[in-house]
């Protein structure tokens, strides 16, 4: 930005200016306070996390590999994550393609239809397919209702992620293709697919990262074997062990370098299928 | 809503072509899936809920259907319940003030005085926490808040209080920061991406005619964002309807919320009760969905966070 634009309007410009930095600074503080004292304490030797910090130890980290328990729950979260993500990122790729190129009769309805699961409290969704399963359909709940209920908003996701870089999309290359003599079929493998592919990978990998944490909608509709989350939030109903500041810590890495590679995959689709029509839309 | 799209699709008038029918079920067939999740899995089940909470229960807390509005009046003849429902706008109202007052500050912060580069990188530190585990977040927080937390060891040792006190946990307080706290880095995101776009000299030249800094501030800046403004306030309220985890984990019994209800409905199979206080909360977000639905632009959100 020229620096002539930013020339304050106010006399106090410059005093308005300074107390926003401080108070920026104040709420990034604010912002990884918890997330900092969460990695300090699972190196603490402590067993109730809480200042001061007395030694430095892995024992927490050992004693977690060692929990069978909770090395079971973290494979029932892998596993529904991976299940998840790859219906959410198969169904909604397929679906958006419906909303932005099909003549849908009734395109907004539609787009709010996708939405809503995203808007709406996920404990309503929660409780009403515990309804749904064990009152109505009579289903025991297990994994497979698990991975039902993150497909509720898991799938618009990917929806609309897609759905934002096929609008995008420049459908001259298409038509390119096509007087070349390629099928749609095959413009649409050779063509269209690659170059929304990055987008088509954010949603598979946002859907993994919402899936493993998502513990709303997986605590009314989870079974007799937990997930991460819920086996966690029952661990900390009964009293706080620091074990759990250790998966927290492990899980935090793994799901900021998921969205890591969400981001990149991202920024990737962007600069293939160049800038949207709006100007602002979704850049 | 979805299901007109297949209902329209298969009721089209029969044409002359006779392929066209077969040919608009085979362009929409890619979409079902999409659509039997939407509706079997989200439409119907909270359509079930809204009639499970006019049926009754027989003695064996089995649902009957028996048609009643006793669920109904239960709620609203129940003073906790009701004090319940109240302390729960009260709450969302004051953490939504909070994250807009907040968020605009940090938005006009970062989108006035900061080159876009530095602004876009900012964004994303404020955003990465939204984007790690909910639960553990709100975890940690019982490490700060709590009785042997770090927000009470440092009180003690400067001497503000005489021992470690429960003041800020397992009340109303506890829930009010923690919620503030989750929703502030959405409000942000959704009025920076309303404040980028605003041409910051307006300012400037609305005080070239005479305005001072708060009239340019009142009448230009502000009916430009509001669009924003009202998203940002829908995107913090309407979650915190539907909290029960906060409440659950740093409110402690005084400061639960009306999803806590709800949950705790459920977990003790009372459901055509719980079906109520469910349907309360989804007619109240639906309301402010309909009333605000110019307003929302989910994906600006979803796309950009």
């Amino acid at each position: 930005m020229d620096p002539l634009e930013t020339m304050p309007v106010s006399r106090h410009g410059r005093a308005i200016r300074r107390a926003m930095q401080v108070g920026f600074a104040a709420l990034i503080v604010f912002l990884y306070l918890p997330i900092v004292f969460m990695i300090v304490f699972s190196f603490d030797e402590g067993a109730t996390p809480g200042l001061p910090i007395t030694s430095f130890t892995l024992h927490w980290y050992e004693a977690m590999l060692n929990n069978r328990v909770l090395l079971r729950a973290v494979g029932n979260s892998v596993t529904v994550a991976i299940i998840v993500s790859i219906l959410a990122t198969v169904i909604g790729t397929m679906a958006a393609f419906v909303l932005v190129r099909g003549r849908i009769r009734f395109p907004n309805a539609t787009r709010i239809a996708f939405t809503l699961p995203i808007m709406v409290p996920g404990v309503l969704i929660g409780v009403s397919l515990l309804i749904y399963f064990a009152r109505v359909l009579d289903l025991s709940l297990s994994l497979a209702t698990v991975v039902a209920g993150h497909l509720v908003v898991t799938v618009p996701f990917v929806v609309l992620i897609v759905a934002s870089r096929l609008q995008s999309f420049d459908r001259s290359l298409e038509w390119a293709a096509a007087d070349l003599g390629a099928s749609p079929r095959r413009a649409i493998r050779h063509i269209v697919l690659p170059l929304i592919a990055p987008a088509i990978i954010a949603g598979a990998l946002i859907s993994v990262t919402l899936s493993i944490d998502e513990f709303v909608i997986t605590w009314f509709t989870v079974g007799s074997q937990p997930t991460l989350p819920t086996f966690i939030y029952t661990r900390v109903k009964f009293g706080v062990t620091p074990e759990v500041n250790a998966v927290a810590t492990v899980m935090l890495f793994v799901t900021l370098g998921t969205l890591g590679l969400a981001a990149v995959a991202l920024s990737r689709a962007r600069r293939m299928t160049g800038r949207s029509r709006r100007r602002r839309g979704a850049g | 809503m979805t299901t007109e799209i297949v209902g329209g699709a298969a009721l089209a008038p029969p044409t002359a072509i006779g392929g066209r029918r077969s040919a608009r079920l085979r362009q929409l067939a890619p979409f079902l899936p999409a659509m039997v999740i939407i509706v079997g899995l989200f439409v119907v089940p909270l359509a079930l809920m809204f009639v499970f909470s006019f049926w009754s229960t027989n003695e064996n807390l089995d649902v009957v259907p028996v048609w009643t509005l006793e669920n109904y009046q239960n709620f609203f003849t129940n003073p906790t319940y009701v004090r319940t429902l109240f302390k729960t706008m009260v709450i969302g109202a004051g953490v939504t003030v909070v994250c807009l007052v907040v968020a605009f500050v940090v938005a006009y912060f970062l989108s006035r005085y900061v080159s876009r580069r530095w602004a876009r990188i900012a964004l994303l530190i404020i955003i990465v926490p939204f984007w790690t585990s909910y639960l553990l977040r709100v975890y940690s927080w019982q490490a700060i808040l709590g009785e042997h937390g770090a927000l009470n060891q440092v009180l003690v040792g400067l001497g503000i209080l005489r021992e470690p006190s429960l003041l800020f946990v397992y009340n109303d307080f506890g829930t009010f920061i923690v919620l503030a706290y989750l929703y502030i880095p959405f409000a942000a995101l959704v009025l920076y991406a309303s404040l980028e776009r605003f041409d910051f000299t307006q300012l400037t030249a609305a005080q070239d005619l005479g305005a001072g800094p708060v009239a340019a501030f009142r009448r230009v800046l502000l009916p430009q964002i509001r669009p924003g403004l009202i998203t940002a306030c829908i995107f913090v309220f309407i979650p915190i309807l539907g909290e029960f985890l906060t409440p659950s984990m740093v409110g402690g019994a005084q400061g639960l919320l009306i999803a806590n209800l709800l949950a705790n409905f459920f977990k003790t199979a009372l459901i055509p009760e719980g079906a109520a206080v469910g349907f309360l909360i989804a007619a109240f977000v639906t309301a402010l969905l309909i009333v605000f639905r110019r307003y929302l632009r989910v994906q600006d959100v979803v796309v950009r966070g």
